[in-house]
């Protein structure tokens, strides 16, 4: 699900940080620019693992901050395909499920990746627009959202940024992942 | 401007995601502002602290990876048993691929036996409650002896344990 990624960033490091030590500025200045977001084939940056290198510390002239090259190495959360991954189910509509891991909520599990027949009934409770029920012979197993579901990764997806946006709809995912949970051992824990 | 040295750098498990965040100062309890943690770890911190990973100790990881040997599994499949912690075969069967042709009934059983002997259970299995006891004294006493070549050592000899998985 983690992976280590070495990366090399030249970093401007604003004037009230200086008065700090300067890993500890650069640290945080670097936590500032990357977590929480996500880069492009590389995935959802978590943490700063720790700082190999710290070169530089120009000031160019006109500015009061410096700027350093730093190599440093970053946590990224990027499942890579045929991984499981035990998730919450956030919302169940007509077109599949959506899960969530809590700090990554873009998984999707579109409904022809379901295990077959399922049908889906829409739910009384209204937590969900519809329940998902998969019909193995007789007995009906319910995709009720109160317990964990495993899923296996078949794909991660990142979308180009969209020029504009139509009002109200979705807010842009960066990065996406298709999973399925066709196969022996995956879906909700109770079914197993 | 970035550029990306070493995209792959080397894949973690999420025990020691877990174990990194943990270092750092993250913890279950409410009070966490006074922590150079982040919001955005805090919600890793609480996806990991619910899965098998927060049971788990170096010395645990090793001798798995140690007794899986014979075995000849994928550095995938590997990964995938200690973050998932199969507990039946059913299990075991989504995480390796092909594995009506490599793997005969006995050798998946003699696997599954071996990560429930060797992995702890997931913190909400009722079983083997005083095992889990004594990993996590086990974990919090190293804690305070590996804390301290903290993440902001620049020679981070901590490198990451999956360098073992060569």
């Amino acid at each position: 699900m983690f992976y280590l990624s070495k990366i090399e960033h030249t970093l401007r490091l604003p004037p009230h940080l200086l008065r700090l030590p300067l890993n500890e500025a650069i640290k945080l200045e670097l936590e500032n620019v990357f977590l929480d977001k996500v880069i492009a084939n590389l995935g959802l940056c978590i943490s700063i693992y720790d700082i190999k290198e710290i070169e530089g510390g120009f000031v160019y002239p006109g500015e009061g901050a410096s700027t350093h090259t730093v190599k440093f190495r970053l946590v990224v959360f990027r499942p890579f395909v045929g991984e499981i991954i035990a998730a919450k189910l956030k919302e169940s509509d007509a077109n599949g499920l959506r899960l969530s891991l809590g700090f990554f909520e873009d998984i999707y599990v579109p409904s022809h990746l379901l295990p077959s027949p399922s049908r889906s009934e829409p739910d009384p409770y209204g937590r969900y627009e519809v329940k998902w029920i998969w019909e193995f012979g007789d007995t009906k197993y319910v995709i009720d959202g109160l317990d964990e579901i495993k899923f296996r990764v078949l794909s991660v997806n990142y979308p180009s940024i969209p020029i504009e946006q139509a009002e109200g709809s979705k807010p842009f995912a960066p990065m996406v992942i298709n999973g399925s949970i066709d196969y022996d051992g995956l879906g909700p824990v109770s079914w197993w | 401007m970035s550029f990306r040295l070493e995209a792959n750098a080397g894949p973690l498990t999420n025990f020691e995601v877990f174990d990194f965040l943990r270092c750092k100062g993250a913890s279950k309890d409410p009070t966490r502002v006074l922590v150079p943690v982040t919001p955005s770890e805090f919600k890793v911190y609480d996806y990991l602290v619910e899965s098998a990973a927060c049971n788990q100790t170096r010395n645990i990881i090793n001798e798995f990876l140690e007794k899986s040997k014979k075995f000849k599994l994928a550095k995938a499949e590997i990964l995938n048993i200690i973050n998932i912690r199969p507990s039946s075969l059913v299990e075991v069967d989504s995480i390796i691929e092909q594995c009506d042709t490599r793997f005969q009934e006995e050798e998946l059983q003699e696997l599954v036996d071996l990560v429930i002997e060797v992995l702890p259970p997931l913190p909400n299995q009722p079983n083997a409650a005083e095992e889990v006891n004594e990993d996590v004294q086990g974990a919090t006493e190293r804690m305070d002896g590996e804390g301290i070549k903290g993440v902001n050592d620049e020679k981070a000899d901590d490198e990451p344990m999956t360098e073992l998985m060569g």
